[in-house]
């Protein structure tokens, strides 16, 4: 952010709060992970931290991929405040492969003075495998975030990130739906020698237009927005097997498309509950590991 | 106050029946109307009115970099412009109807106007060295007429806007004077649009409507299909 001009959306929201300022100390979330290869298996060889983003180490917990390191990102603060500024930067470098969640939903606490934003920066070298897989965020009731990514990937190189958006805290007390003042997401994907890809950038502030009217949300409460980003011989195939359909009657409806640019698919999906947005997720995520890597996603387990 | 030349080349490249191809493309309404999400003169006014303010916020601010940038004849400003339309259409579909529809107008305008900055345009289009997106035509062709961002802007808000009308009028029963109602309607919100993103930049550029790019998405693969997207 410090390097950029405040995008416009922020502008009503630059008074500093009451409590610690903006960007303080706990409130400037650094977060540096990098996969490398090793005989035998992928490793997590850089990790770099600041709280209130929190990782300890990466496990070898998938069955299906044993090789992979899986790393749970964790925040000791309960979610995002006002004044946050994160930082969180992954790379995955040559032939490495990695899987990177959180270890719950993304609370984004209510607001009454500025905002909060977090700038991601993801780069994949030649043949790197990153699946990037948070849990969902929830924007609570006045709440003012922006979210930069910055995707940098080599040609031969695949990442698959999604990015799960809910409406609110659905069932707390009367229904929290879509009363959120501002979500700003851009994602801008680029070749290593700065040859844009594509720029996706969504603006949702729900009370200047409204969301559920047709054409942006209908009756869905959950957008889920996954990212592949890989060579075309692959997004051919998921293209082909990858499931398009319209089901307001099972809660849920989702579209496969080309990205510009040769640069793989998108696949959006809404939903009226966050379990089936998240199953649609599984289910392409299922596609791709295999397309890939050759190894499968392996059931979901049972706590999670 | 537009002289009447002036106003006369607004109407002119205005016009939907300019021969562009807006006939064969619906943004979306065909698929719409299949699955039911468009069913009446409410949900259609609703769903054009969701299409043209993505518009206003996306390429509408597209429309005012390119011709600021025009207006200096700023080549590589106006391609800047183009590629930041072409790379934010994440559908292939979009992604067609953009670009065909841009070199044909900037192939018309080529012709008809004489040597300009579209005829330029034009010639990198060929060359394949930018993607020739409609909304950098519209202003390169309203800076070519000598006519002001305000005129390209509100041409382009109300291309959109009648492309899915006038496709409505194919797609489901409506009767044509709810159509224009729509549409009159709709066009009162492009002075508050305009206003909105006047100070936008290419990094501004902005649209939410997921169930919009779902329905894309999903006319891609339809087998029985009247228009191109």
């Amino acid at each position: 952010m410090n390097d950029q001009i405040t995008p416009p959306e922020l502008q009503p929201y630059l008074d500093e709060p009451p409590q610690l300022r903006s960007g303080s100390f706990g409130k400037c979330a650094f977060l540096r992970l990098r996969f490398e290869k090793r005989e035998d298996r992928s490793i997590l060889a850089v990790m770099e931290r600041r709280a209130p983003l929190l990782v300890q180490k990466s496990l070898y917990c998938d069955e299906g991929m044993p090789t992979l390191p899986v790393v749970f990102v964790i925040t000791n603060s309960g979610g995002i405040l006002q004044g946050d500024r994160y930082t969180i930067e992954i790379a995955s470098g040559p032939g490495a492969c990695g899987h990177v969640t959180t270890q719950a939903a993304t609370k984004i606490h209510e607001m009454d003075a500025n905002h909060a934003t977090q700038v991601q920066e993801i780069t994949l070298d030649d043949g790197a495998y990153l699946e990037y897989l948070p849990e969902a965020i929830i924007p609570f009731a006045h709440s003012r975030f922006l979210t930069r990514t910055h995707i940098r990937i080599a040609p031969t190189a695949t990442l698959l990130y999604a990015e799960t958006l809910l409406g609110g805290r659905k069932y707390y007390r009367d229904g929290e739906l879509f009363k959120y003042d501002l979500f700003s997401s851009t994602v801008a994907a680029e070749r290593p020698d700065g040859t844009s890809l594509f720029v996706e950038k969504f603006r949702v502030e729900p009370a200047q237009s409204a969301v559920t009217r047709p054409g942006v949300m209908n009756d869905f409460d959950v957008f889920g927005n996954v990212l592949l980003l890989t060579p075309p011989a692959i997004a051919d195939a998921i293209a082909r097997t990858a499931v398009s359909a319209w089901k307001p009657d099972e809660g849920w409806a989702a579209g496969v498309g080309r990205l510009p640019n040769q640069a793989g698919l998108v696949y959006k999906i809404i939903g009226g509950e966050s379990s089936v947005v998240r199953a649609k997720i599984r289910d392409f995520w299922s596609l791709v590991r295999p397309e890939v890597t050759g190894c499968k996603v392996p059931p979901e387990f049972p706590w999670r | 106050m537009a002289t009447i030349a002036e106003l006369m080349r607004v109407l002119q490249f205005g016009d939907s029946l300019l021969p562009v191809g807006a006939f064969s493309f619906s943004n979306g309404l065909e698929t719409a109307v299949q699955l039911g999400v468009v069913r009446d003169v409410a949900t259609l006014r609703d769903f054009v009115r969701t299409a043209v303010e993505q518009a206003a916020t996306s390429d509408g601010v597209a429309v005012l970099a390119a011709f600021r940038a025009a207006q200096t004849s700023d080549s590589e400003a106006i391609d800047r412009a183009d590629h930041a339309v072409f790379d934010r259409k994440l559908n292939e579909e979009m992604r067609t109807m953009t670009v065909r529809m841009g070199r044909k107008l900037a192939e018309m305008a080529d012709r008809v106007l004489g040597p300009s900055v579209v005829s330029e345009w034009l010639v990198r289009i060929r060359a394949g060295t930018t993607p020739g997106c409609l909304p950098i035509g519209q202003a390169c062709v309203f800076t070519a007429l000598g006519l002001s961002e305000q005129d390209a802007f509100a041409v382009h808000q109300y291309g959109v806007a009648g492309m899915m009308v006038n496709a409505s009028l194919r797609l489901m029963k409506i009767h044509y004077l709810d159509a224009q109602s729509i549409l009159f309607e709709v066009n009162a919100d492009a002075e508050a649009a305009y206003e909105r993103v006047v100070k936008h930049t290419l990094q501004d550029m902005t649209a939410f409507a997921p169930v919009y790019d779902i329905l894309a998405s999903l006319h891609v693969r339809a087998h029985v299909r009247m228009f191109m997207n």
